[in-house]
């Protein structure tokens, strides 16, 4: 349960604590030091292309609560029957999961990635709290170009024609699952 | 098989600590008194509990007191609100059976697919002026009336779901009584569909109390401004209050999500299930 815990709290939140743990004189570096691993240690937000991969860390330790909901209540709605004629032909662990029940969670595992693929795309909260896509505009995702961009220098039509091209790519990938869904349904 | 079985544990283990880490150092540096901060490893125990010293520090420094308030009036205000008037929608779309009904529905459900960007800066401009001979920009009353706007349509998509399988019969049988459409709403469709509107109520709080972007469009003082808004700038002075302060502020704005969320864990997956 404590894995479902991080998708209860804000992306506000998150990026507080996680700029605390990935600063300069944070968590991490210090628990690298602790652990004999200082060659490890960097400033893990003012690097480029690490700042990036560092908010990709932060954002999944966050979401990944959301998607294992979603899997779960997959899981619960696929019939026993199937699975139970598998395990009586001797297929078990792995070969189970891989021939059985991925295959049947198909429908829901397309929503799942649609779902984090839009949710990802829109990525604001983390990203301003952390960096406010800097230093020097390196780890800005477009919804953080679309704000600074329209609120913070006030170039509105730039931050216009952002949010068209964000928008564009946000219904391309709800197409693409909306539709499979609809599909399945 | 029992070496696989070890090693299998070992790792699992391994995995499960690496990604608590982050919940057992944010807890106890929220626990560091300022000054003892930077004399210890960020690992190591504190000396000293000074949680609720840091708490309230975080508290009067953010003006906390009153972003509690006006977040938990949108949160509460807005969510209920996004209930009933999800609830009319739906019950028009499944019961009443409107014309092009369908297209409607789509209509109202798009709300959920456009990402906030493509409106953000429109709404700015819109807030600027009068709505409804009302002031918006920075007021309790606009960013209220856009969090109700922002979180019906998933609201309806939940609710017509759930009303979908509620017997055509049943509601057919009370109009022939004589029972008003909106009689057999209010007494047939919302008592039987009290988890689909628990579960709706508690997303959707979640999310207004858990909003970010439009906070920081929307509205610029303290008595207004939603609580996230007010964490951000708290953590913007980082330098001058030190991270125990800004982790203790992260700490106050995550209960009422937290314990929301635990408190009805039940009924939430219920509810979910009814949407899958």
């Amino acid at each position: 349960l404590p894995f479902l815990l991080p998708y209860a709290l804000s992306g506000t939140a998150i990026a507080t604590v996680w700029q605390f743990l990935l600063s300069k004189n944070g968590a991490i570096n210090s628990v690298l030091d602790g652990v004999g691993l200082q060659s490890l240690e960097r400033s893990w937000l003012l690097r480029p292309p690490v700042n990036t991969y560092a908010m990709i860390v932060a954002s999944t330790w966050q979401a990944v609560g959301v998607s294992v909901l979603l899997f779960l209540i997959g899981l619960q709605v696929i019939p026993k029957d199937p699975i139970e004629a598998a395990r009586l032909d001797g297929a078990e662990g792995f070969r189970l999961f891989w021939d059985m029940t991925l295959p049947m969670l198909r429908p829901m595992t397309i929503v799942t990635i649609g779902i984090s693929l839009v949710n990802s795309l829109k990525t604001f909260d983390i990203v301003w709290i952390m960096t406010q896509g800097g230093p020097a505009r390196t780890s800005e995702t477009l919804a953080v170009t679309m704000y600074r961009e329209t609120f913070v220098i006030r170039h509105h039509g730039y931050g216009a024609a952002i949010s068209v091209v964000l928008s564009v790519f946000v219904l391309l990938v709800s197409m693409f699952y909306l539709t499979r869904t609809l599909k399945t349904n | 098989m029992k070496i696989a079985s070890v090693v299998r544990t070992t790792i699992l283990l391994a995995l499960g600590a690496v990604w608590i880490l982050p919940l057992y150092l944010f807890l106890i540096n929220a626990a560091t008194a300022p000054k003892e901060y930077g004399k210890k490893e960020r690992w190591q125990l504190p000396q000293h509990f000074a949680l609720f010293d840091n708490v309230s520090t975080a508290w009067d420094k953010a003006h906390l007191a009153d972003a509690v308030l006006s977040t938990g009036f949108y949160a509460i205000v807005g969510a209920l609100g996004a209930c009933f008037l999800a609830g009319l929608a739906a019950y028009a779309l499944v019961s009443l059976r409107i014309r092009w009904g369908f297209f409607w529905f789509l209509l109202i459900y798009s709300g959920t697919i456009f990402p906030f960007q493509m409106y953000l800066s429109p709404l700015f401009t819109m807030y600027q002026q009068k709505i409804f001979g009302v002031r918006a920009y920075n007021t309790h009353f606009g960013l209220l009336i856009l969090y109700i706007a922002i979180a019906v349509p998933f609201a309806t998509f939940v609710i017509r779901n759930h009303f979908t399988s509620i017997p055509v019969d049943v509601s057919e049988a009370a109009r022939l009584d004589g029972a008003s459409a909106f009689r057999v709403f209010a007494t047939i469709f919302v008592p039987l569909s009290m988890n689909a509107f628990a579960t709706v109520f508690i997303l959707q709080f979640t999310w207004i109390w858990n909003d970010l972007l439009f906070g920081l469009t929307l509205s610029n003082s303290n008595n207004i401004r939603p609580i996230m808004a007010a964490l951000a700038a708290l953590q913007g002075q980082y330098s001058s209050s030190g991270p125990p302060i800004a982790l203790a502020g992260a700490l106050i704005v995550s209960i009422p999500t937290f314990v929301l969320f635990f408190a009805v864990q039940r009924v939430f997956e219920r509810g979910l299930r009814i949407t899958a």
